[in-house]
């Protein structure tokens, strides 16, 4: 299918008809593209409820007209495959635990939403994230070891060298863990994994399978 | 001082060589047009970005003609070394290194001082095109390799200490060079920037000064003034300029014609940069 | 980094208060000291306070920063190139020297080892026509860029750091532009002076220190003073020692100078020692836009909103140019003859300062979440949140329309006729070029 190709600086359109996503920029009440690729327009979903929201008592914002207009992007797929992408508050990401400290497991980000990232970003998980409920019991040695791929999701940029992230859901967490005596574990229970070779259950924030 | 860590050539050994009567040097053509600009995307595969550019040469024949030629890599967006504060923007480094055999005069490994300053251009000109904000936390490295540096050979040799006149020319290849891998590599720009010079030339004392577009330096008795400006045509704004020169008479008419004249020179190079990204994307659509 | 990007403490809402008041338009821009937009800070200047130098002076801005300039100069041998003889094209403008030269120095093109074991001239035949050009040629006060050595030292700035660098090179290009100034330098064929500048920032860079440092260097230079030659020619030069003697770099007006390049002494001042010199060395202003207004010297809290930055060099030449319709404005005016010797742009440390947040996007202000947040927030559960962010990896940056009183750091450049206006404005008739030269005009060289 042909795709209209955009260079950076390139007049998408006013901004009175899209909404800018990823790739564009606003200048002057007009759009414009900000980097190379093909543009994509995304017509909003007509029902703009996301089902039911998860904080109710959540008060809304005013009602954006925005939301009813398209969604005008610029991507990058197709002309290179090493499109470099941030971790972004509200990815989900994989990543490897790479030190474990009292007071925080160090991870280095391998994984943003489908995107491999070339470059390794690092990120810790304090003990108040690794899960939502009885957080002041939480102790970081029962929840990962230096080794172990978790998925955890991105709640903030963090400070200058690394991303905060949050395993406090029940879908996040390790997903992959090796028993210390090296053998691959598998998921026992919501805190347990366990070594087929030798039986001995570890402990870990276990993330729910699917 | 001698770097010892690396291998050095020979101190002294290679003088040019002296011919009995120079060359004349090749009658500057009234061209109105900037020469003719390569410009190719994607040629570092390690790199995340990288373009390369070449200027015309304007008398291949002549065995000591060189031109520009210029290749760029970008590195990164990635993540900031641990002892660098939080930073809610893209840190931008620029390194222009010329080649030890770019130019007449050899050039050492160490980056010395006209390449650190057209490094700092450079980076005035990049920064007001990227789009900051959209990489907090990280840097890009983006280093240009002068690997001709626009001089004549066998110019005339009384212009050993041109001005640096030539410096003006490397930076308006870098600007359009370093544009080209930027958006390759895919960072945010708001334009794509363009570097394009224009000077204040007279062939002797007697004839009135003329005002050319890229200036070939060799080709022209004497440069008495030259910009070069980095200029994004969509928003028609300039986010790096450098003027220096004397000017005759009442300085500002020249002074803003001289200016156009090279707005008029970054339209041009714009349109081939602009060419090959659109070969860029179409090229990388057929193969996927 | 550049220099220009120093660690400023102020927050986006500040950032956004300064930026609107700097760029109204009705009342003018209220800067936060209170100046007006062509207004200088108070400055104090003493110049000779080196005794160890040519020439010297030191330069406080009332904010506390301070600059020390010391001014040396030695003799040096000038190289020859075994090229002179095709010299004869460089196309400048020259002084010709009035004194006659009694040999004709005779170098053949064919030994360009000629300059070994000493021995500066060969005697060879050479045919007489080339001969007689190439004396003319060299007879010609020419200059070389690399008589001239500056170094600027910032405290807590390495020596090849981008930003010292870069104040280094535009202070030497400003000197070196128009090529007047090294011919000052011209001994004779033979010997020419070779001048060090050495520009200390005394104090930790509270502000941009270009101007201040500009400043200083041109009133050491307005205070140099070099031996006076007694020697004539191309003999090896012999100088007075007597240092009352000694003439300065820039020669008075009323003082007749042999090395005075113009003849025309134009007005002359009853009172003699504070007569200007006819020409002066060049100083370089920084001058910075916000919104439509320009405005000058700008403090460190004013360059952090700066839409655009520029530094200007100019320099006063001899009001005897050659060109008639200058003489005729100078002679009715009596006014300075500027030129321009060089522009760069600054980057502005605008651009590194953080953004503020709309309410429309701030979720702890209720406003709207971007799409993937809203969609990864309501189903956390399911595969398809990590599909969802993934499709939007930049979702998180919102891109909106310029809101007021929310900061936003500049993006692009500056337009064309900005930075044409602000050019025009340093350079015009009675503009602040002219004011900062009157000013310097009245600190005593001793």
């Amino acid at each position: 299918m042909a795709q209209t190709i955009a260079i950076p600086g390139q007049l998408l359109g006013p901004s009175s008809k899209y909404v800018a996503g990823p790739g564009t920029h606003i200048h002057e009440a007009n759009l414009y593209s900000s980097v190379l690729g093909t543009v994509t327009v995304v017509q909003p979903e007509k029902k703009n409820v996301p089902g039911p929201a998860k904080r109710l008592t959540k008060i809304a914002g005013l009602p954006s007209s925005s939301a009813q207009l398209p969604t005008i992007s610029v991507s990058r797929t197709g002309i290179s495959e090493k499109r470099e992408v941030l971790p972004e508050v509200g990815n989900v990401v994989l990543c490897r635990v790479t030190r474990i400290q009292p007071r925080q497991a160090t991870v280095a980000i391998l994984v943003v939403g489908d995107t491999v990232l070339e470059a390794e970003w690092q990120g810790v998980i304090r003990p108040q994230d690794v899960r939502a409920t009885e957080k002041d019991k939480v102790k970081i040695y029962e929840s990962f070891r230096p080794g172990d791929i978790v998925r955890a999701q991105v709640i903030s940029l963090g400070d200058q060298a690394s991303y905060y992230l949050a395993t406090a859901s029940n879908d996040l967490g390790v997903i992959m863990a090796t028993s210390e005596a090296g053998n691959v574990m598998y998921p026992v229970s919501w805190k347990e994994y366990r070594d087929p070779e030798t039986g001995i259950n570890e402990n870990r924030k276990v993330a729910k399978p699917f | 001082m001698a770097d010892r860590r690396r291998i050095n050539g020979p101190v002294g050994a290679t003088t040019p060589p002296i011919f009995d009567k120079p060359a004349a040097p090749a009658a500057a053509k009234t061209r109105d047009a900037i020469r003719k600009i390569f410009l190719k995307t994607g040629i570092t595969p390690s790199a995340s970005g990288s373009a390369y550019l070449e200027l015309e040469n304007p008398n291949p024949k002549r065995p000591g003609n060189t031109s520009l030629k210029l290749s760029c890599t970008v590195h990164g967006p990635r993540a900031l070394p641990r002892s660098a504060p939080f930073s809610p923007h893209i840190i931008l480094t620029t390194h222009v290194k010329y080649a030890p055999f770019a130019t007449r005069q050899r050039r050492g490994y160490l980056r010395d001082s006209s390449e650190r300053d057209l490094g700092v251009h450079l980076e005035t000109a990049l920064r007001g095109a990227i789009i900051a904000d959209r990489w907090p936390k990280s840097g890009v490295d983006i280093i240009v390799t002068v690997v001709e540096g626009d001089q004549d050979r066998d110019s005339p040799e009384s212009q050993k200490d041109d001005e640096g006149w030539d410096m003006m020319n490397v930076l308006s290849g870098c600007i359009t060079v370093a544009s080209a891998a930027i958006a390759d590599a895919g960072i945010d720009c708001v334009d794509t920037v363009a570097g394009g010079v224009a000077a204040l030339v007279c062939k002797d004392d007697k004839t009135a000064p003329t005002i050319v577009m890229d200036p070939i330096v060799a080709e022209h008795g004497s440069i008495l003034a030259a910009c070069c400006v980095a200029y994004l045509p969509t928003r028609d704004e300039i986010t790096n300029m450098w003027f220096k020169g004397r000017l005759p008479g009442a300085d500002m008419m020249v002074y803003d014609k001289l200016m156009e004249k090279s707005l008029v020179a970054c339209r041009c190079a714009n349109r081939v940069i602009v060419q090959e990204l659109n070969e860029t994307v179409r090229k990388g659509q057929g193969i996927s | 980094m550049s220099s220009t990007s120093q660690h400023l403490l102020l927050s986006p809402a500040e950032l956004a208060y300064l930026h609107g008041s700097l760029s109204l338009i009705t009342p003018g821009p209220i800067r936060p000291d209170g100046r007006s937009p062509t207004q200088f800070r108070p400055l104090t200047a003493e110049t000779g306070i080196l005794p160890g130098t040519n020439g010297s002076a030191r330069i406080c801005f009332a904010d506390g920063t301070e600059a020390v300039v010391g001014v040396k100069a030695e003799v040096e041998k000038t190289p020859v190139s075994p090229y002179e003889f095709v010299a004869s094209t460089e196309g400048r403008k020259d002084h010709t020297v009035t004194s006659t030269p009694q040999k004709k120095i005779r170098k053949s093109k064919k030994a360009p080892a000629a300059t070994e074991g000493g021995e500066d001239e060969i005697a060879m035949e050479v045919d007489e026509d080339e001969e007689a050009a190439a004396a003319a040629a060299l007879d010609k006060v020419r200059g070389s860029p690399d008589w001239v050595e500056l170094s600027v030292e910032i405290p807590g700035l390495r020596d090849d750091d981008s930003g010292t660098i870069f104040l280094t090179s535009m202070l030497t290009e400003a000197l070196l532009a128009d090529g007047e100034f090294v011919k000052k330098l011209w001994i004779n064929r033979r010997f020419h002076w070779k001048i060090y500048l050495d520009i200390i920032l005394i104090s930790p860079p509270l502000s941009y220190p270009l101007p201040l440092l500009s400043l200083t260097t041109h009133l050491a230079l307005l205070a140099t003073r070099l031996p006076r030659l007694k020697s004539e020619a191309d003999e090896d030069p012999m100088f007075d020692d007597d240092w009352a003697a000694a003439t300065f770099l820039y020669p008075r007006q009323d003082t007749s100078s042999g090395k005075a390049a113009s003849s025309k002494s134009s007005k002359q001042t009853s009172t003699a020692a504070a007569a200007p010199p006819a020409s002066r060395p060049p100083i370089t202003l920084l001058v910075m836009a916000v919104g439509d207004n320009i405005i000058f010297d700008p403090s460190k809290e004013e360059l952090a909103v700066a839409d655009s930055a520029v530094a200007v060099s100019v320099a006063e030449g001899p009001s005897s140019e050659s060109e008639p319709e200058s003489e005729s404005i100078s002679a009715t005016t009596t006014k300075r003859n500027l030129h321009l010797l060089s522009v760069r742009t600054i980057d502005p440390p605008s651009r590194l300062t953080p953004p503020g947040v709309p309410n429309s996007v701030n979720a702890s202000a209720w406003g709207t979440m971007t799409a993937a947040t809203a969609a990864s927030a309501a189903a956390p559960a399911s595969a398809s949140a990590s599909e969802a962010a993934a499709k939007h990896p930049d979702a998180r940056v919102t891109e909106t329309e310029d809101v007021v009183g929310v900061w936003k750091a500049p993006r692009g450049g500056a337009k064309f006729a900005m930075l044409g206006a602000m050019v025009a404005k340093v350079l015009e008739r009675g503009g602040v070029a002219e004011e900062v030269l009157d000013g310097l005009e009245g600190v005593d060289l001793g």
